[in-house]
């Protein structure tokens, strides 16, 4: 079978009632969840697992779900950026520098259409490189032997600077910090207890999920509790939306390119949305000099990082699900949520599961209908949704992430180790070190050390097996090389802040 | 970063933190040298947690010597509060299973949105109908059993 017949037989996955009206629900959520500040999507979607798992949702279900509101927040994150100068999530701080100008003129309800389009073909160009590359790379990846992937794993963390914006320093800390926090718990291969100290809860290892939704969603909830009580929540008149879609059709090459530049940037693995919707951004500003009146909102400068962002969201999904490797903070929940139902994404899935596979790609592309089709109409609604109080709604997240957890094994010790990981969170993110490593660390470890040792098992003992074939050479040498690029990155961003 | 409210050079912050990391690694590799290798195994289960806590202690020092920056740590107000939240949460754990699911989720509520500044006028209706709905959406829309109350069967 070729790609077409599977993704045919992906839309008749995708298209049941139930998984339709999953995704449905997910991209309204996902979108209210991308447009409350503060709330992005790495927390949106720590938040829902457990409700995803309490539902009693198979993977495919679960999983269309959680895409939806993946793919939801990044449309959402853009809506206060706009109405409120304030990002929604990370990748949507680049759509302020144009949107928000645009919105004070009075042209917020055309920037929200505008941005809308931009989103939606960044995103469907994505979700056609998805489609046409994830089984190429399978194709090379079920070559793989352990050392291949050990090299992999490598590759991930080596890149992991590019994740996030901070220093190199701090994010290689978090990476090793969380490779050490995965190694807690019965070894796999000899039944030794590590680092339990004779905590039998321990024993099982820590769990991902509790540990994620304490790493995001708790410290996000101490952090607010510092911040101003009553930040702009001036309610601007949006207007129609309609202008903003005539104005996408004279944009469509800024879109274009920055939907090109946003998928690559996406499937690079560590590099993400943030760094999608900078470059778009960037090199756009960059493509028409002193034509553009880029920062003083010109519409280009909210196409460009929209369709770069939700392009980069896209592609973000091809390392996951064909190497099981996270190119991003959410694709990496979304591997925490698999391999909590025990499927382990990489070139097998294609093989064993390919109904989840390609119904997922299928509701990908029904889900950025359902997205555009939500957001040009109902843009205002979502507006004045922003308006709600916060003191209702952060209690109100806390305790569904709560109730949450504590339903998933009804045991008060997974609540303490929460609340733990929260408190870890919020220092984490006070000392600027990023906490995304922490995560990928966790939820790689045990891959990365089972890989290693079975390679070693190979060779007797001899460490030269791991960088013995030209794959794993290469995979190397892309390393360092995505290493040194993501230094300059740094400093050119550091530049800039200048 | 969404929270980047503001960021000012804190030496003392990152400085204290590579102190701890220094410490774990330390302790994370000697320890390690305790598991048990397995029979046959040329890796054995103390190897890679090895592997890992050196990066880890070397990263630590380098941030011990050359801090980087930090975000604006809370002031008194703030972190009253937020010790509150923890303080509220961590009671909330501990209780949730002996009292039931339906008073402590109700207390937790009204207490959480206080701490989140509503006034009382607002936090106890709306904590009411918070807990009530929690309670409703677990118990009967997921079907998930919640801890009773003792001696009630709700």
């Amino acid at each position: 079978m070729d790609v077409l017949d599977f993704l045919v037989h992906g839309f008749a996955v995708a298209l049941q009632p139930q998984h339709l009206l999953l995704a449905m629900a997910g991209c309204i959520i996902g979108t209210l969840i991308g447009a409350l500040p503060g709330l992005g999507p790495v927390n949106g979607v720590a938040l829902l697992i457990p409700l995803a798992f309490n539902f009693g949702l198979e993977p495919t279900a679960a999983l269309i779900l959680l895409v939806s509101v993946y793919y939801g927040c990044m449309y959402g994150g853009r809506i206060s950026s706009i109405v409120l100068n304030i990002p929604g999530d990370e990748p949507a701080m680049m759509t302020t520098l144009d949107g928000y100008p645009m919105a004070q003129a009075g042209r917020g309800g055309e920037a929200l259409g505008l941005s809308a389009v931009a989103s939606f073909v960044g995103a469907i160009i994505a979700t056609i490189g998805l489609t046409l590359f994830a089984p190429l790379l399978v194709k090379v990846a079920i070559r793989f032997g352990p050392a291949e992937y050990f090299a992999l794993f490598v590759l991930a963390f080596a890149t992991i600077g590019g994740v996030t914006s901070g220093s190199f320093t701090k994010s290689f800390i978090a990476a090793a910090l969380g490779l050490l926090l995965g190694t807690v718990g019965i070894d796999p291969a000899t039944s030794v207890a590590r680092y339990t100290f004779g905590w039998y809860e321990l024993y099982d290892g820590i769990d991902y999920i509790v540990a994620l939704v304490g790493l995001f969603a708790v410290s996000e909830c101490l952090l607010f509790l510092e911040r101003d009580p009553d930040q702009a929540t001036a309610s601007l008149k949006v207007g129609s939306a309609v202008p903003g879609m005539r104005r996408a059709i004279a944009c469509a090459p800024t879109i274009g390119r920055g939907s090109i530049i946003g998928f690559i940037s996406g499937v690079l693995p560590g590099a993400g949305a943030s760094l999608g919707s900078f470059l778009a951004y960037v090199l756009e500003k960059r493509w028409w000099g002193t034509r553009g009146r880029f920062g003083t909102g010109d519409p280009r400068g909210v196409a460009a990082p929209e369709a770069g962002n939700n392009a980069a969201a896209g592609g973000a999904l091809i390392p996951m699900l064909s190497l099981g490797i996270p190119g991003s903070g959410t694709t990496a929940i979304l591997l925490a949520l698999l391999l909590s139902m025990n499927i382990t994404p990489g070139p097998l899935l294609f093989e064993q599961q390919p109904d989840m596979v390609w119904g997922l790609v299928a509701a990908l592309f029904i889900g950025n209908l359902m997205l555009l089709v939500l957001n040009i109409p109902l843009v205002g609604l979502f507006a004045k949704m922003l308006q709600a109080p916060a003191w209702f709604l952060m209690p109100m997240v806390t305790l569904v992430a709560f109730v949450g957890i504590f339903s998933l094994n009804n045991s008060a010790f997974d609540l303490y180790m929460m609340l733990a990981f929260g408190v870890l969170g919020y220092l984490l993110r006070k000392l600027d070190i990023p906490t995304v490593p922490v995560v990928l660390g966790l939820l790689l470890g045990g891959q990365m050390e089972f890989n290693l040792r079975r390679a070693m098992s190979i060779s007797g003992g001899d460490w030269s097996i791991l960088w013995s074939s030209g794959i794993t050479i290469g995979i190397y040498a892309f390393a360092v090389s995505l290493l040194l690029a993501g230094l300059a990155y740094a400093m050119v961003i550091k530049k800039r802040l200048e | 970063m969404s929270d980047e409210t503001s960021v000012e050079p804190a030496a003392r912050g990152d400085r204290i933190a590579g102190a701890v990391l220094v410490v774990l690694a330390l302790g994370a590799w000697w320890h390690a040298q305790s598991f048990v290798a397995g029979f046959m195994q040329p890796v054995g289960p103390g190897v890679f947690p090895q592997l890992v806590s050196v990066p880890l202690g070397l990263l630590a020092l380098y941030l011990m010597i050359r801090p980087g920056i930090n975000h604006r740590w809370p002031s008194g107000a703030s972190l009253c509060r937020q010790l509150g939240v923890l303080l509220v949460l961590g009671t909330y754990a501990a209780f949730i299973e002996p009292w039931g699911f339906v008073p402590t989720t109700l207390v937790t509520a009204v207490l959480l949105l206080r701490l989140f500044g509503a006034n009382w006028r607002q936090a106890l209706p709306y904590g009411v109908l918070l807990g009530v709905s929690l309670y409703l959406l677990f118990e009967f829309a997921l079907g998930i059993p919640l801890p009773d109350m003792p001696g009630l069967g709700v």
